[in-house]
This record gives structure tokens, C-alpha cells and sequence, in this order.
């Protein structure tokens, strides 16, 4: 029996997963305290324009080509970056479970109708589909949200399935069915809870991608305007290249840094979920 | 394999139908109707004229008989007309699609060499220094944003260096023969190809490595290697393209995805395809091409991926064709 402490332990093993972690609580605390160390509104103008980082002590990070303090919205755009991965991987999540869990339970045609379905998300190309949802309905958070878990829920939903296909014939929940459960509590409340520890391992990598996505959309300029985000600094850099290109580069590493630490922190929970790779 | 090919494609209909009425549905959400926008976008104040698209794009009608209407024409390949452009939609799509198909392609071909390379040489010589090394700038490229990996390619190959064009697909302003043409062309593909086929290449090579470690253990690479051939034949030849599968499996899945990147990519380096023409119209609310995009790019993911499954059946004869 997998206990919490032994699982904590298998993962404490695994030093890149343990980096990753260290990684994305320093993210988290970042985000958090954002408001009190840069209490101000972010997008605000507060010095010369194009400030090299480490040259001028009231900005570490430097200043954009309007003069914004890039530290201040690094640390402003963590909130918003976790903000949409997170709420984002939940939507994906939601979604997904609903999907792949009632396929497979269900079976038959409503399998194939769910499973087409997903073959349907997967073949619009995900960008494009982004872009479209965000043109119509509105460059707003929520909406970036959404659309972004529309695109990333159907791993999520296959590997459901695949669990609750697994699950759904076991000796248990044959006895639910004897005894006359009804199948929403059978799949909610029997099968769901056995199925759920690898569907939130995937949940966790496609926080990454929902980042990755996010800063695409905002690099393209259709993120929320009202909002300091790590890939809208990055297009807003970009006309500078030639002088300075620090601005594309901040950014740029925060984003790689988190989305890495994720994966290495997925990978490990993986690892220490394996049974195959018990003691190694 | 007639037949297959057969039931491949028509297995595609429904999927295209799919993305129709998804299309449909977006515009039904879209908060104002559809011809707000579309007159506000071509500048016509006239009631009589607003009130003529009204009939000619059917809205007097109830949303059943539109969306009919609406598969009717994307069927028939009538995606409206982009007034921006002076050319119907699917004229301007075609026009753009080349470049992107150009780019697509050129990025799948570094992902491959660049992943299928890295994961055999990580898995010949597996737990050195060598493995741990690819490992590592597998999981870097896997992290990083295209766009920004693009950027900071440009600044160091093209601003710092100056070796390669920063953007455009050729020199504008010259005159080549054919060779040279292509050459200008090549030069300006170096970099957008590399920026987004990287990411596809740091997973390519997870999976070869992977892959490549699993057939080892095969009990037919057991036999060619007790019989005395060669270890570089027995890679080549016995294990590489048993573990190529799982790749060409990845490469069939990720296609939309690559196209998605593309669209990326190509604003970052200004190359005159889809996602160019994809962004110019989503920026300028030029509805009728932004769907239209968005159908067309589908084709042609649905038909990339029935012939990667098609391409399976030549790779592995044990897939027999049901």
C-alpha cells in the first residue's frame, strides 16, 4: 500500500523533480508577494526607458521601451501566467474527466460519439482554434482561460478513459452494481478515486502547456491588454532587438523556467507513482 | 490498400462537418451578430445594403436553416470574400498555404533528424555522459516557448552575427535565377524551421531513446547480434526501425500542433503563410478568412493524419489492414 509519506519519499529521491519543485514554490511566492513588493500598478511608467538589468539598483531587471520596471511585471505577470495555467489545467481537467470517464463507462455509442469528439479537438489546430475563440468572444482573462482548456482536454480525457476501462469491470464495482448503486455515484464516488492519481499527474503537465499557450497568445498581442503577462512583455520587446534585446530574454527565461520545473515535477510524480520502478 | 485509403477518407467527413458547426456555433457566440462586425469592418452605414447581406448571408432566417446554409457553402469551398484582400477567402488561403505547408514540412524534417539522432545516440550510449547530456538539452528545448527560442535565434544569427535574414521568405529587390532563388529561399527557412522544429525534436528524442532501449531487449536483436553482425548495422537495420513507430505515431498526433506553431513562428519571422495571414485578419476582425483559416488548416490536418496511418501500414507489416 502506496502511503502518502513513502510516495513523498520516492519523489524526495529524485533530485530534478525536487529542483522543479523548489522552482515553482519560489514562482508561487513570487506571485504572491508580487503586491507587496511592487505595490503599484505594474503597467506604470517609472523611469527612463531601456534600462540594462543589474545597472540601475531601483530596477534589477531593467526597464521596458516605455520605461516599465520589468522586475515589477515579471513578478506581477507570475500571478496571471499561474493564474491561467492553473484555472486553465482545471477546466482541461474538468472537461477531460467528464469525457473519457462516462466513454468508458457507458461504452458503445457513447464512446464512439465522445471519442470522435476528442478526435475533433485534436485535429484543429490548437493555436488557431485559441486565436479564433479569442478574436469572437473578447481579449479577456477568462475568455484566454477557457480557450485554452478547450484545446489541452483531450490527453486528459483519453487517459481517463483508459483507466475507467481498466476499473470498470473489477470485482468491486460489480458489488456496487449488485447491491443497486446508481452509476453517476458508482463513477463518482468508486471508480473516479482509484482512476484519479495518473489523470493528475497529466493535469499537473498540462499546466505547463496551458503556460506555453498563454504566452503565445499574449505574445501575439491578443492577450489581456489590462494585465502585465510574461509572453505580452516578450512582443512588446521584440521591436528591439537590435539594442535591447534583454527585454525578449527576461521574460523569456521565467516562462522556460517555470514550464521546466513543472515537467521535472510531473516526471517525478510519475516516477514515484510507477510501481514498476519501485526500488531502483 | 485501396479500400483503407477509402475508408480513411471518408472517416474525415464527419470530422470536417465537426469543425463546421463548431465554426457556426463560434459565430452564434460571438456577442453582437456577425454583421455588426462585418459592415463596421468594410465601413457600410446603408440600411438597404445592411439589410441586402442580411438576406444574402441568410440571417432573417432561424439558425437551423443557416447552419444548413452555412455547411452548404463550405462544402462547395465558399468561404465569403475578403473585401481586405479584394479576393474571395479561398483564394487568399490558397495563396498563403505553400509557405506554411514550405515551413511545416522543414520543421518536421529538423525535428526528426535533429530527435531520431539524439535518441539513438542517447540510447547506444546510454547512462554516459553523452545520454545525460541530451537529456538535459531535451528538456530545456521542450520548455521553451518557439517564438521566444525564435527571437533569441535571430538575435544571435541574424543581429549579432548577421549571418541569416532576419525575417521575410526572400530578398526583397533582386532578381535570381532558379538556384540562387532557392538558396535566398533556404536561407530565409534555416531559422523559423529550426526555432519551431526543436521543441518537436527535444520529444522525438524522449521517445526514441525510449523506444530504442525497449526493441534492445528483443529477442531478434539478441539473435543478429549472436550471429556477429556489426553493432552498427544491428542499430541501424534491426533496432532503429523497429523503434521509429512510436515517433511516426507522435509526428501523426502532433501535426496540428505543429501547424499551430507554425502560425507562431511565422509572426515571429514574418513568413508570408497562414498564420501571418491567420493573425493580419484576426487583428483587422476579418471574420469570413479567420474561419475560413480555421477550416482549411483542419483539412488539411485530418488528411495529414490519415496519411501518416496509411504510412503505418507501409513501416509495419504486422499492422495488417482490417
Amino acid at each position: 500500500m502506496l502511503t502518502f509519506w513513502t510516495f513523498a519519499r520516492k519523489f524526495a529521491r529524485n533530485r530534478a523533480a525536487l529542483l522543479g519543485l523548489l522552482v515553482i514554490v519560489a514562482v508561487v511566492v513570487v506571485a504572491a508577494m508580487a503586491p507587496v513588493w511592487f505595490p503599484r500598478n505594474p503597467l506604470r511608467i517609472v523611469g527612463r526607458p531601456e534600462i540594462w538589468p543589474f545597472v540601475n539598483p531601483r530596477f534589477p531587471l531593467g526597464t521596458d521601451s516605455l520605461g516599465r520596471d520589468i522586475a515589477a511585471m515579471i513578478a506581477h505577470g507570475a500571478r496571471t501566467t499561474l493564474m491561467i495555467g492553473i484555472f486553465a489545467s482545471l477546466t482541461a481537467s474538468l472537461i477531460g474527466i467528464t469525457v473519457g470517464s462516462t466513454a468508458a463507462y457507458f461504452g458503445g455509442w457513447v464512446d464512439e460519439v465522445f471519442m470522435r469528439i476528442a478526435e475533433l479537438f485534436q485535429t484543429i489546430p490548437n493555436i488557431i482554434f485559441v486565436l479564433t475563440i479569442v478574436s469572437i468572444l473578447g481579449q479577456t482573462i477568462t475568455n484566454i482561460t477557457i480557450a485554452v482548456g478547450i484545446v489541452t482536454w483531450t490527453p486528459i480525457a483519453r487517459l481517463t478513459r483508459a483507466e475507467f476501462l481498466s476499473l470498470r469491470d473489477r470485482e468491486f464495482v460489480q458489488a456496487c452494481r449488485a447491491i443497486g448503486m446508481r452509476d453517476l455515484s458508482i463513477m463518482v464516488r468508486q471508480i473516479l478515486p482509484n482512476a484519479l492519481p495518473p489523470v493528475i499527474i497529466l493535469s499537473s503537465l498540462v499546466v505547463a502547456s496551458a503556460i506555453l499557450f498563454e504566452s503565445a497568445v499574449s505574445f501575439l498581442g491578443l492577450g489581456d491588454p489590462n494585465v502585465a503577462s510574461w509572453g505580452g512583455l516578450i512582443g512588446d520587446g521584440r521591436t528591439l532587438i537590435r539594442s535591447s534585446w534583454y527585454i525578449c530574454a527576461v521574460p523569456g527565461i521565467a516562462i522556460m523556467a517555470t514550464v521546466l520545473a513543472l515537467n521535472l515535477v510531473g516526471d517525478g510524480l510519475n516516477d514515484a507513482l510507477n510501481p514498476k520502478l519501485n526500488e531502483g | 490498400m485501396l479500400r483503407i485509403l477509402f475508408r480513411r477518407l471518408v472517416q474525415i467527413i464527419p470530422l470536417i462537418l465537426g469543425v463546421i458547426i463548431m465554426n457556426f456555433g463560434l459565430i452564434q457566440l460571438a456577442p453582437g451578430s456577425f454583421l455588426d462586425v462585418m459592415t463596421a469592418e468594410q465601413q457600410i452605414s446603408d440600411p438597404a445594403m445592411i439589410e441586402r447581406m442580411r438576406i444574402l448571408y441568410g440571417m432573417d432566417q432561424p439558425a437551423a436553416v443557416q447552419l444548413l446554409k452555412y455547411i452548404w457553402s463550405v462544402v462547395t469551398l465558399d468561404f465569403g470574400y475578403s473585401y481586405r484582400q479584394n479576393a474571395p477567402v479561398l483564394t487568399v488561403i490558397m495563396q498563403h498555404l505553400p509557405a506554411t505547408a514550405l515551413l511545416m514540412l522543414a520543421a518536421i524534417a529538423v525535428a526528426l533528424l535533429v530527435g531520431v539522432v539524439a535518441g539513438v545516440v542517447a540510447a547506444v550510449k546510454v547512462n554516459t555522459i553523452w545520454d545525460n547530456l541530451i537529456s538535459l538539452i531535451a528538456v530545456f528545448f521542450f520548455a521553451a516557448p518557439t517564438f521566444w527560442l525564435g527571437i533569441m535565434l535571430t538575435i544571435l544569427f541574424s543581429v549579432k552575427l548577421g549571418w541569416l535574414p532576419v525575417g521575410g521568405m526572400r530578398t526583397v529587390g533582386t532578381e535570381f535565377g532558379a538556384i540562387a532563388a532557392t538558396f535566398d529561399i533556404a536561407r530565409h527557412l534555416l531559422l523559423p524551421a529550426v526555432s519551431l522544429g526543436l521543441f518537436y525534436a527535444a520529444t522525438y528524442a524522449r521517445v526514441m531513446r525510449a523506444s530504442m532501449l525497449e526493441v534492445y531487449k528483443s529477442d531478434f536483436v539478441r539473435t543478429a547480434r549472436s550471429k556477429g553482425l556489426p553493432g552498427f548495422q544491428v542499430v541501424v537495420i534491426h533496432v532503429l526501425r523497429n523503434a521509429l513507430l512510436p515517433v511516426v505515431t507522435l509526428l501523426g498526433l502532433q501535426l496540428g500542433t505543429v501547424l499551430g506553431g507554425s502560425v507562431v513562428i511565422e509572426t515571429v519571422f514574418s513568413w508570408p503563410g497562414i498564420g501571418s495571414l491567420m493573425l493580419d485578419s484576426v487583428m483587422s476582425r476579418n471574420y469570413p478568412v479567420v474561419l475560413g483559416v480555421l477550416v482549411m488548416s483542419s483539412v488539411v490536418v485530418a488528411v495529414a493524419n490519415a496519411a501518416v496511418d496509411i504510412a503505418y501500414f507501409k513501416l509495419d507489416p504486422r499492422i495488417s489492414a482490417r
